[in-house]
């Protein structure tokens, strides 16, 4: 059994790299299709040759021939297939805050809250790029936090920065705030979105942020590398990303998680979203021995062992891979109500 | 084993009594950040309600290019999430957008003509997640504004030479732009798509930012022009 939930960890891992990398892919398959649609793109490839902005589009163009009808043959040569592959490219837009992903369309709800807010209407196409997210969040709750959120990756990976800190000594602080903090901030967005008929968490929301700059980024080096400057170049990033560095050395030296764990009102839309979840975390209590490993590597700070896995639980799992005891686990209803574990026939060990 | 919700468990399992004081200071602390954030993002907004000056991309007088489809200028700033599938879409990477300089306009999209006109692709429109760009299906549905021409800058006009350049460019000619007497250009508004790709190839280039046919649009920058 925790061999399997291992396995689990793994493959949100996974997942987790697997947005990073087509968070990046996207602005590129973008600029890709910009050069195929003009028929320069063999000119660009031979030109931009072994540099980064050459090797990352040389990339994409092997990635689109190998997929079905990417390439045909045309007088005994094998040539890639313009019009079947820009049609591929096409399916490839946005980013985690709005992301058409294989031709499916994708939208946060914090953001589609704020546009309805905002404009006092809804259009269909906004309804229709929900269907995806609610249906995944009413059915397995806070789940794009702990899978997709590539903000949610990046401050997991501070979390882990945390323990270096605390081996060279320097002791990182964990003050605890309010959850409730993050349920406020949602309200009061949405009531000055509709307000100021602007959206307002657009700007602050770290995902939101993320697809940005990161869009930014790419076009950035792109613009540059046709005006001739080729390689690196991170100078088109706006004081949002301040915000998202400003994030990281909060959680690093202050407090443990401490976004996602109080302030996201994104986490907090998706968190009440997800209340009434049938798959969610669940103590089987007949086999909990209270030795309270879950409650010290929650990544939200909740306490499994209490069966308190409200509205703030993302079913990220990592209690279920910390648990010696197979009593925590995946499950349809949120308590089971079964007898506590049978301590009898363990040896006491009284405190001094 | 009990707690109750005032208790924070150590890793050992202990519970640690947390004083309501301190329970209250971190309340109002994380409340303070929170309220830190929107001040923020209120205080930019302000900011240009009461003077501020209109970034490039704002053209000025000639207003904001906004792509093809947009919603009226209030309902598409409120519409409008920021997201950059728009862009992602276009064909010709004529979609750019607006920097932290404008404040509630941040992250919206925008059409500098004089840089890359569109090609009215409409993939855009396609792409757009919230309905701000309405999906269009005719290049003729497209009215993002209207080609001006000065007729003292343009050469065909004025005398210097015979040019045709935004007859040449205007993937509507013969019905947005005719040709009169030495190819000097004459618009028809109702035509006018407001592309902008007839002020991306003009050829007069007298001053920077300046062609002798423009895209005129009525969405000028909405906050005060300059501080005072």
């Amino acid at each position: 059994m925790a061999r399997e939930i291992h396995k689990l960890q793994v493959a949100r891992r996974a997942v987790q790299m697997a947005v990073v990398v087509v968070l990046l892919a996207i602005p590129v398959v973008s600029r890709y299709a910009n050069y195929l649609a003009a028929r320069e793109l063999d000119k660009t490839l031979v030109k931009w040759d072994g540099t980064l902005q050459g090797e990352t589009l040389a990339l994409i163009d092997s990635g689109f021939r190998a997929l079905p009808g990417g390439e045909k043959e045309r007088v005994g040569e094998i040539v890639r297939d313009r019009e079947q592959v820009l049609t591929y490219t096409q399916g490839f837009r946005g980013g985690p805050w709005s992301m058409e992903f294989a031709g499916v369309s994708m939208t946060d709800p914090l953001g589609a809250a704020e546009s309805v807010a905002a404009r006092k209407g809804i259009d269909k196409v906004l309804m229709i790029s929900l269907i995806v997210p609610i249906i995944a969040t009413v059915l397995l709750g806070r789940v794009f936090c702990s899978w997709i959120c590539p903000v949610g990756f990046l401050l997991e990976l501070t979390e882990k920065f945390r323990r270096v800190l605390r081996f060279l000594e320097l002791r990182p602080h964990n003050v605890l705030f309010s959850r409730a903090t993050k349920y406020t901030l949602l309200g009061v967005g949405l009531v000055m979105a509709a307000w100021l008929s602007v959206p307002v968490l657009a700007y602050i929301y770290p995902p939101a942020i993320v697809s940005r700059e990161v869009h930014d980024l790419v076009f950035g080096m792109f613009d540059r590398a046709e005006e001739g400057r080729l390689g690196f170049w991170a100078g088109g990033l706006t004081w949002m990303s301040l915000l998202i560095v400003g994030i990281i050395v909060f959680e690093l030296l202050i407090s443990r998680r401490w976004w996602c764990r109080y302030i996201c009102p994104g986490g907090a839309l998706y968190g009440l979203l997800g209340a009434l979840r049938p798959v969610r975390v669940k103590l089987r209590e007949s086999k909990c021995t209270r030795c309270a490993d879950c409650v010290a590597v929650c990544p939200v700070g909740l306490n499994p062992m209490e069966n308190r896995m409200g509205i703030d639980c993302d079913s990220c799992g990592v209690c279920i891979s910390s648990c010696h005891d197979d009593a925590l686990g995946y499950g349809a209803t949120r308590y089971v109500k079964e007898a506590p574990h049978d301590f009898s026939g363990t040896e006491a060990v009284s405190p001094k | 084993m009990t707690h109750d919700v005032k208790q924070t468990l150590k890793p050992n399992g202990l519970g640690r009594k947390t004083h309501s004081r301190r329970r209250f200071f971190r309340k109002s602390a994380g409340t303070a950040v929170m309220g830190g954030f929107l001040a923020a993002v209120a205080g930019s907004y302000m900011r240009l309600r009461t003077g501020g000056v209109a970034p490039a991309k704002a053209r000025g007088p000639l207003g904001i290019v906004r792509p093809p489809g947009a919603l009226a200028e209030n309902d598409f700033l409120a519409s409008c999430i920021r997201c950059t599938r728009c862009a992602d879409a276009c064909e010709v990477n004529c979609i750019d957008f607006f920097g932290s300089e404008a404040g509630p306009l941040q992250g919206t999209p925008c059409i500098v003509p004089i840089e890359r006109g569109c090609t009215l692709c409409l993939k855009c429109g396609e792409a757009c997640p919230t309905g701000s760009l309405v999906p269009l299906s005719k290049k003729e549905d497209v009215d993002m504004g209207d080609a001006v021409v000065d007729d003292r800058l343009c050469v065909s006009i004025n005398g210097t030479g015979v040019c045709g350049a935004c007859y040449t460019a205007c993937p509507l000619s013969e019905k947005a732009i005719t040709q009169g007497i030495r190819n000097a250009p004459e618009i028809h508004p109702d035509f006018c798509t407001g592309c902008g790709l007839c002020e991306e190839f003009c050829i007069v280039d007298e001053r920077e930012g300046l062609r002798a046919i423009q895209v005129v649009t009525k969405r000028t920058w909405p906050y005060k022009k300059e501080v005072a």
